[in-house]
């Protein structure tokens, strides 16, 4: 038995939009340039979720992280930092470095990326580290000015929403910070901001507790 | 001056920690025909007039074997792969073909000729992957003998000889020379008791002075063995001159050099005429039609009586419910998809680690090496692309493709670069060979396994205390992610299995799910 449901209507739209672009283009270049784009197999760059995992909810397995539900600004932010390898250029961020090369993408695909993964589901994450949420959120009084109280976000400030993201990526995220392999580069404005906020989280066991707290609050 | 080996010291190499003693009792013990070596027969049931619905996720060499026996026992299988093509890391690259590695997608431009190919995946079957065999002679895949060592092939290390490549007969030769020497004169000492018979002590000596090919003094003096500083048709053959042994230990290749045809490539190694991916053709030429493309799995539910697949499809997403189900895709992928496994399944899943293969290639404008007396084989050096490997396959053509990088543990080094920068990397490394090399090559290609659509490494890697052997807690890991479950979701692959990266893995581990759901399924038609 076989029952299929549609996707966002957008989706097929753009499938059929690369398809249309890829007819219009070929007999543009003209006649062998269409046998060669008949022959040739296609691609394109919706390629997140063989990383990212199911409608991007997180694959700890490659230690890429949910991206269902997050900020369409923030998402953003952090391709073009990835595209301008501002982020994931440090020696020790093997998992930033996974990605930045991910992140090699026009404006235009960009903008079709970020339309696209607004269309999933948020899911909560599971969790998987443990912690003292006690101690997490007195730590957590600082980042609350930014983050927001529920961990929510603020759009304003920049500062992107924890709640319900993996524990496991915010917990790695943090250790970056701290290590200086996050937020140190010139032109990573944000970055930097947050880089100046992790003074107070002294070492892994603060990192667990903060994040034990995070996943504490209600995730959305 | 080299520390002498003592005989007692030598002894006990021989018998590793037990000493010769040991060693010779092991000697008559060693059963000669491990069980392995044999192809597993398998004996499925035939369904008859009855039904039953299969779901093969992820089209590779597991999965497809899964498809082509349950496809003539009367099974209704359907394979779903997520990429444009099935194989999975059995794949062969030819004219036109897309490299999907994602972030640095390429189009293979070789010639467009039968020989023009390269196995950008698996390349070799050992002579002893019965079962795969089996598959090939039953699909009608032509083989052809793989040549992996070649002495003509060269060695290179820039702290041996000043970095002037060798080659590996002039490397092996005086090594086992110097080698031999050595082992004789532990033998000649008198002091030492020896737990041989004088007959036996005779023959040892013999074979090491064979070995390396020593004077009738034990001593090594150079050997013919390495080919001939001039003459040797119809003059008499010169003798080259000896390398000394100090500048031989300069490199540490020999540990590849001197073990190349030693454990899995010691048995005659084979390859299928045309390609690796033939083997693939040959299954899809049963069960192609079975066969759903670009159908990327999103979600695993197993239930009391079966397995529920979700999966997108040109965009929309559609739902295959199935009695059994078999899955191929890597678990460290599998981690990221919808699933409602036990948790002590996704524990181990979790626990697996991905390898960092990494393969490239070139095109030869001509075949250079030939004009060098080196047909097929791999040339050495301590460099990051380590090998390169001269093709088997159309000797005297044109044209020919080489293997211009293969690393096998620590491919990140190159998978982290740009395209521009491994092809760079590959080519100043193969110069210190072929000084010309840059001149000889053509249309690259690169394939970070790390990086693959729809695969991210090669290949599962279940022990971490690499050399140490597989902790408890590993085995029995293992066997929680080999174990079906509820009886209805079997994983498979060369990760089930402990000896992975060979396709003889992948097909057996298929096997064994067989057999295990053949015995369920027998039970429900009783
Ligand atoms: C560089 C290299 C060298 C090798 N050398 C040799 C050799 O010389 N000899 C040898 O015998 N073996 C060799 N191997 C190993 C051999 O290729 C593998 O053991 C074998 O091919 C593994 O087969 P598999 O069935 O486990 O699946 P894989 O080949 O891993 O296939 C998994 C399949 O799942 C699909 N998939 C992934 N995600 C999804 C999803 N969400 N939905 C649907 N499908 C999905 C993938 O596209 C893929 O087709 C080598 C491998 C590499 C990479
Ligand atoms: C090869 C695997 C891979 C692919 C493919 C991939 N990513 Fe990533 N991505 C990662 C990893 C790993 C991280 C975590 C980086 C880190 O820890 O800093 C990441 C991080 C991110 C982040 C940062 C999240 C945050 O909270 O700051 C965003 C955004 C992102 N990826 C978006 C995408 C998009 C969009 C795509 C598809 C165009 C994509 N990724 C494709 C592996 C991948
Ligand atoms: C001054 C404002 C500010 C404060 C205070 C602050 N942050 Fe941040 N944080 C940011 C900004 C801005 C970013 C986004 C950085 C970027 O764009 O790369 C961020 C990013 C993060 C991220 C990475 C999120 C992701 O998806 O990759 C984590 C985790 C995080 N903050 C946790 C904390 C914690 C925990 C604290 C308290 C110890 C804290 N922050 C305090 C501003 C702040």
């Amino acid at each position: 038995m076989q029952i299929s449901v549609p996707l966002k209507a957008f989706h097929k739209i753009w499938l059929l939009g690369i398809r249309v672009f890829a007819l219009v283009a070929a007999s543009y270049l003209g006649l062998s340039a269409l046998a060669v784009a008949a022959e040739k197999e296609s691609y394109n760059d919706r390629y997140c979720t063989t990383c990212h995992g199911t409608d991007g909810r997180g694959n700890e397995g490659i230690e890429a992280p949910r991206l269902a539900g997050m900020e369409e600004w923030y998402l953003r932010r952090q391709l073009e930092n990835f595209r301008a390898g501002i982020r994931g250029y440090h020696p020790m961020d093997t998992a930033g470095i996974a990605m930045r090369p991910m992140a090699k993408l026009t404006d235009e695909s960009i903008t079709d990326i970020v339309d696209w993964v607004g269309g999933w589901d948020y899911e909560p994450t599971e969790i998987t580290i443990e912690g003292n949420a006690q101690t997490g959120e007195s730590l957590y009084g600082v980042c609350a000015t930014c983050h927001g109280i529920d961990a929510k976000g603020n759009a304003a400030i920049g500062a992107p929403s924890l709640a319900g993201q993996n524990d496991w990526y915010l917990a790695t995220q943090l250790i970056n910070f701290i290590a200086g392999h996050r937020g140190r580069h010139e032109d990573d404005v944000y970055g930097q901001q947050m880089a100046a906020m992790v003074d107070t989280l002294t070492d892994e066991s603060d990192v667990r507790d903060v994040v034990a707290y995070i996943n504490s609050l209600e995730p959305r | 001056m080299v520390k002498s080996v003592s005989r007692r010291e030598f002894l006990n190499l021989l018998g590793a920690t037990g000493g010769t003693a040991a060693a010779l009792r092991a000697g008559t013990a060693l059963n000669l025909l491990p069980a392995s070596a044999s192809a597993a027969a398998l004996d499925l049931l035939n369904l008859g007039s009855n039904r039953r619905k299969i779901a093969i996720l992820g089209g590779g060499i597991s999965g497809l074997t899964v498809a082509y026996e349950l496809n003539k026992q009367g099974y209704d299988c359907t394979v779903l792969e997520a990429s444009h093509r099935c194989g999975g890391r059995v794949l062969t690259l030819r004219h036109g073909d897309l490299i999907d590695e994602i972030g640095n997608r390429q189009y293979c431009e070789f010639d467009d000729e039968p020989h023009m190919y390269f196995n950008a995946g698996a390349a070799r079957i050992p002579s002893t992957h019965r079962n795969l065999l089996s598959y090939c002679k039953k699909l009608n895949v032509e083989l052809e003998v793989f040549i992996n060592e070649n002495k003509t092939s060269f060695v290179q290390d820039d702290n041996m000889l000043g970095g002037k490549p060798i080659r590996n007969i002039d490397y092996t030769t005086n090594m086992r020379g110097f080698m031999a020497e050595l082992m004789a004169k532990a033998m000649s000492n008198e002091a030492l008791d020896a737990p041989f018979t004088e007959s036996e002590g005779e023959t040892l000596l013999g074979m090491i002075r064979s070995f390396g090919d020593l004077s009738e003094d034990y001593l090594y003096t150079g050997s013919f063995r390495a080919g001939y500083a001039k003459g040797g048709f119809l003059k008499h053959g010169v003798q080259k001159d000896m390398i000394a042994f100090r500048d031989l230990l300069k490199s540490r290749l020999g540990r590849q050099v001197m073990g190349a045809n030693e454990g899995d490539t010691g048995p005659i190694l084979m390859q299928p005429v045309g390609g690796m991916d033939r083997i693939i053709a040959g299954f899809l030429h049963h069960v192609g039609d079975q066969v759903k493309y670009r159908a990327m799995v999103t979600s695993v539910q197993v239930t009391d009586n079966g397995v529920n697949v979700a999966y997108d499809q040109d965009g929309v997403r559609h739902n295959l419910s199935a009695d059994y189900c078999f899955n191929c895709i890597p678990t460290h992928l599998m981690v990221g998809i919808e699933h409602n496994f036990p948790s002590d399944y996704v524990k181990a899943m979790k626990y697996v680690r991905r390898g960092e293969a990494y393969k490239a290639a070139f095109q030869a404008k001509r075949r250079f090496w030939e004009d060098m007396d080196a047909y097929g084989g791999i040339s050495w050096s301590n460099t990051k692309s380590r090998q390169l490997w001269y093709p088997t396959h159309g000797i005297h053509k044109a044209k020919g493709i080489l293997l211009g990088a293969y690393d096998y543990g620590g491919g990140m080094y190159h998978t982290v670069m740009s395209q521009d920068e491994r092809i760079e990397s590959h080519i100043a490394d193969h110069e210190k060979i072929h000084p010309n090399f840059r001149e000889l090559v053509e249309k690259p290609v690169t394939i970070g396994w790390h990086r693959m659509n729809h695969m991210l490494g090669c290949s599962a890697r279940w022990s971490r205390n690499f050399g140490q052997g597989w902790s408890h807690e590993e085995e029995s890991l293992y066997h929680t992610l080999q174990a079906p479950v509820n009886g209805r979701h079997f994983f498979i692959g060369d990760q089930i299995s402990m000896h992975s990266a060979w396709q003889e893995s992948a097909v057996m581990s298929a096997q064994w799910a067989l057999n295990h759901m053949d015995a369920q399924v027998r039970v429900e038609l009783a």
